[in-house]
């Protein structure tokens, strides 16, 4: 049986991008015909599940019976992508821990992964010195989110070096900042990203969106998905997984 | 691997929309007498047009032909939406963008963003840019990058005889394919003033009487034809994929 994979997407500060990034990234493996599914922890409201009906479920990772729910399972497909709400990302590496799981992932029966949400603060790079105690043994993606217009003014180059290097093997991955007006509109059609370039809407009909729009779309995805390429984020993918994929 | 969902809205293959693209980097070299020529040209084969005027300065185009140009302005997403959701329908409906040289950078950089080339080609919409050749290197190097950001579009050097730079040689812009430069011939300064005043000039009485001089049906049959045999090697380009010798 082919090993599963958790990808976590978080930050402990809130509106730096997490579900945009993790949308993409749901698009990518959907994309890549790598069967996934996600968790958002917005509970009980939820808001990746709104653009990813199919394959999210809402959870709350601090009750037990919802870590059941996400951990148990991680056989039934090969991807599981946990939306991490803001403020959550701490207290959920602790219950890893705590449950064994970053165990599991050092003895390579599980491929984990984290793609840390950063924000333009300082508190940000602090964050990645938290999160580094827990990551030994996972793939680190540390994300700059150029979506909301975030400028990381604050950051000296050396300081951020100095964070980066303490986790080994971390990548870097940039987001760039898309159409301010096709954001929105993604937002309002409520789908997918892929589904808004493809010009559908959420019950997979015709629809009218703009197609100066879907071309802004199309373009930062094609953007995105090229970084994650260029970080490895397939790599992550077991390569039994990848040999079912190829073979699909 | 991102893919444009396209089957309702692509074109019969036997009915395509040209899309022409009037520019320059420079100002002052004809771009608005060009576009506007283009526009008695499909208006006198019966063709319906549609015009866009992006000269933010001064809107001639609009102003002398109002009926078939709109003002157009992609300063903000909502203007570029207004612009190039029209371009991108295949209706049929020939269009004629007067690209003013402030807008020149700007334009291209959204037709790139948005993949306009290849959604063009996939719904049927045949974009050819007329590009105004001044012997400039700034206008020389903005040709050679528009032709190496679209390599598949049609990009056709106009050599204006009345811009303001005298006539020099133009090697520096060879058209794509089989193409071939236009020529606009030199026009006399009353004519000139004919055109500046003038609506269409089969619209109306007193442009009637204009277009009947001798002189300017002759400078303008001078210029349909080349239009005409522009779109005749445009649709020779298009049906080359279809020959066995062609390939």
């Amino acid at each position: 049986m082919a090993k599963p994979v958790v990808i976590l997407v978080g930050a402990d500060k809130g509106g730096v991008g997490k579900t945009t990034v993790t949308r993409a990234l749901l698009d990518y493996f959907t994309a890549h015909n790598v069967p996934t599914r996600a968790f958002d922890t917005e509970a009980p409201k939820g808001t990746l599940k709104r653009f990813h009906p199919d394959i999210t479920d809402v959870v709350d990772v601090t009750s037990t019976p919802d870590q059941m729910k996400i951990f148990d399972t991680l056989a039934v497909t090969d991807v599981t992508v946990i939306d991490v709400r803001a403020g959550l990302l701490a207290t959920t590496l602790r219950m890893l821990r705590d449950i064994g799981f970053l165990e599991t992932a050092k003895k390579h029966q599980i491929a984990f992964a984290m793609f840390h949400i950063l924000g333009p603060s300082i508190a940000s790079l602090e964050e990645i010195s938290e999160t580094a105690t827990f990551m030994s043994d996972a793939n680190y993606f540390l994300v700059k989110n150029f979506i909301n217009n975030t400028t990381f003014f604050e950051w000296d180059p050396a300081t951020y070096n100095n964070y980066f290097k303490k986790i080994k093997g971390a990548q870097e991955i940039t987001v760039p900042k898309l159409n301010e007006m096709a954001c929105e509109q993604v937002e309002l059609a409520s789908v997918s990203f892929v589904s808004f370039v493809a010009n559908k809407a959420a019950n997979g009909s015709p629809a009218s969106y703009s197609f100066v729009l879907r071309g802004y779309v199309r373009h930062w995805l094609g953007t995105v998905w090229a970084e994650f390429d260029r970080a490895g984020v397939m790599d992550i993918v077991t390569p039994e997984v990848q040999r079912k994929v190829a073979a699909r | 691997m991102l893919q444009s969902e396209s089957r309702e809205t692509t074109a019969p293959m036997d009915r395509q929309t040209p899309v022409f693209i009037v520019c320059s980097p420079l100002p002052h070299v004809g771009k608005t007498l060009i576009a506007r020529l283009l526009v008695e040209y499909l208006h006198a084969d019966d063709r319906a047009v549609a015009a866009f005027d992006l000269n933010p300065d001064d809107y001639t185009l609009a102003a002398l032909l109002p009926e078939h140009t709109a003002i157009a302005n992609i300063a903000d997403t909502k203007g570029q939406m207004a612009l190039f959701d029209q371009l991108i329908v295949a209706d049929g409906l020939a269009k004629v963008v007067d690209l003013g040289y402030a807008c020149f950078e700007r334009f291209f950089s959204i037709m790139q963003d948005i993949e306009f080339e290849a959604e063009a080609q996939k719904r049927g919409i045949v974009p050819v840019i007329l590009f105004v050749a001044e012997p400039d290197t700034h206008s020389i190097q903005a040709y050679g990058n528009l032709q190496d950001r679209f390599p598949e579009l049609s990009i056709v050097p106009v050599l204006n005889a009345g811009a303001g730079t005298p006539m020099r040689p133009r090697s520096g812009f060879k058209p794509n394919y089989a193409l071939i430069p236009l020529h606009i011939p030199l026009l006399t300064p009353a004519l000139k003033a004919t055109l500046q005043r003038s609506g269409l000039l089969s619209a109306s009485a007193d442009n009637v009487s204009a277009y009947n001089t001798a002189e300017l049906r002759a400078w303008l049959r001078r210029l349909f034809l080349q239009f005409r045999e522009l779109e005749l090697r445009l649709m020779l380009e298009a049906l080359m994929p279809t020959l066995k010798f062609g390939a």
